[in-house]
């Protein structure tokens, strides 16, 4: 695999940046969209902008504004708003082997949403052992910080942007799985790899058009596990098991 | 906002915080308890794991904004420039930017 963009040495951050820049075109307009609804549930622009700074995990945000503007028990908003960002559990422990010794790693860690995930799952490895934090850092407070201004931006001016530009609205967040397929294409490096990432692919998109985003993520994933396991093939077995 | 609101928040943000960073500090001590050969430590179901969510995320994305004919269109289609452009460059940049104009040129002459 090789998504080897040229690393500058010196600024390692400033390739961070560069190659989170596809993101953009997907947390650009939800961060709009969840400022401005955030707004419409009654929140200020400044309790927006908080929401998005401390929680930075975008399908809880919006569930979290939008059962407190139903009324429900805060308890119960807590604890939803947790069981969704379930998922981020296995995220670090995927970067743990390329991860440095600095202790910067702990509060960037705050940074690691599923599309940064997905990013640095992809880089890190490629990179030297002393541009990984540099990288990390600046990919993912660029993420960060565009997600934040994005909901400031939503809670000031949501109303006039969405009507003004809805084109791009519909256009821009196609970064998203664009960059997504980038980063899964090189994985398809056997046929039982071929058939577990196919499946997962298959089964999200299709609990997703059921309803069921906030579930398809990890039910996808263990649906994918569970044909790694059980799907073996003769003739590749050797060599099969690799990322 | 209430206080009690506000400790809402603050509860729902520090434990996503803690979900993300828990993890992290488990799977370095266990790292620094088996040794250098990092990948190798890394327990196997957890090492599946982490490239079929990244899979699974991007078949949620899959599902366009505004869902209809016209954009699951541009979506096929966009996908396949997108997949196109990677064959040629093995580079992150170009194939995205060639399906995001795809797909918006698909949206554009057929809408």
């Amino acid at each position: 695999m090789n998504l080897q963009a040229a690393t500058s040495p010196a600024r390692p951050w400033l390739s961070g940046m560069r190659e989170a820049i596809p993101l953009l075109g997907g947390y650009v307009p939800v961060a709009i969209s969840f400022g401005l609804v955030a707004t419409q549930a009654g929140f200020n622009a400044w309790e927006a902008v908080i929401i998005s700074t401390l929680f930075y995990a975008g399908a809880s945000q919006f569930l979290f504004v939008g059962m407190i503007a139903a009324g429900s028990p805060l308890w119960l908003v807590v604890a939803m708003t947790l069981l969704i960002n379930l998922r981020h559990v296995v995220y670090a422990p995927n970067l743990a082997p390329w991860l440095t010794s600095s202790r910067w790693w702990g509060w960037l860690m705050h940074t690691l949403t599923d599309q940064v995930f997905a990013l640095a799952h992809a880089r890190l490895p490629q990179l030297p052992e002393a541009q990984r934090l540099g990288w990390f850092t600046g990919a993912a407070l660029l993420a960060w910080a565009i997600w934040v201004g994005g909901t400031a931006l939503g809670a000031l001016a949501g109303g006039k942007l969405v009507a003004r530009w809805a084109l791009m609205g519909e256009i821009l967040p196609f970064a998203l799985p664009a960059l997504f397929l980038v980063l899964v294409a090189p994985r398809f490096t056997s046929r039982r790899w071929s058939l577990a990432l196919s499946v997962t692919i298959a089964s999200s998109l299709l609990l997703t058009l059921l309803g069921l985003t906030n579930a398809a993520i990890p039910l996808a994933a263990i649906c994918g596990m569970l044909c790694f396991q059980v799907v073996k093939f003769d003739t590749a077995m050797q060599g099969d098991h690799h990322e | 906002m209430s206080n009690a609101l506000w400790i809402a928040v603050l509860a729902a943000a520090l434990g996503t915080l803690l979900m993300r960073l828990i993890p992290l500090l488990w799977m370095q001590r266990r790292l620094k308890r088996l040794g250098d050969d990092a990948p190798e430590a890394m327990p196997q179901w957890l090492s599946l794991l982490g490239p079929l969510m990244v899979a699974a995320v991007f078949g949620v994305s899959l599902v366009p904004v505004t869902a209809g004919p016209l954009a699951w269109l541009a979506t096929i289609i966009g996908m396949i420039a997108t997949l196109a452009v990677w064959w040629r460059t093995r580079t992150l940049g170009w194939p995205v930017a060639a399906g995001i104009a795809t797909y918006g040129v698909v949206v554009t002459l057929f809408g």
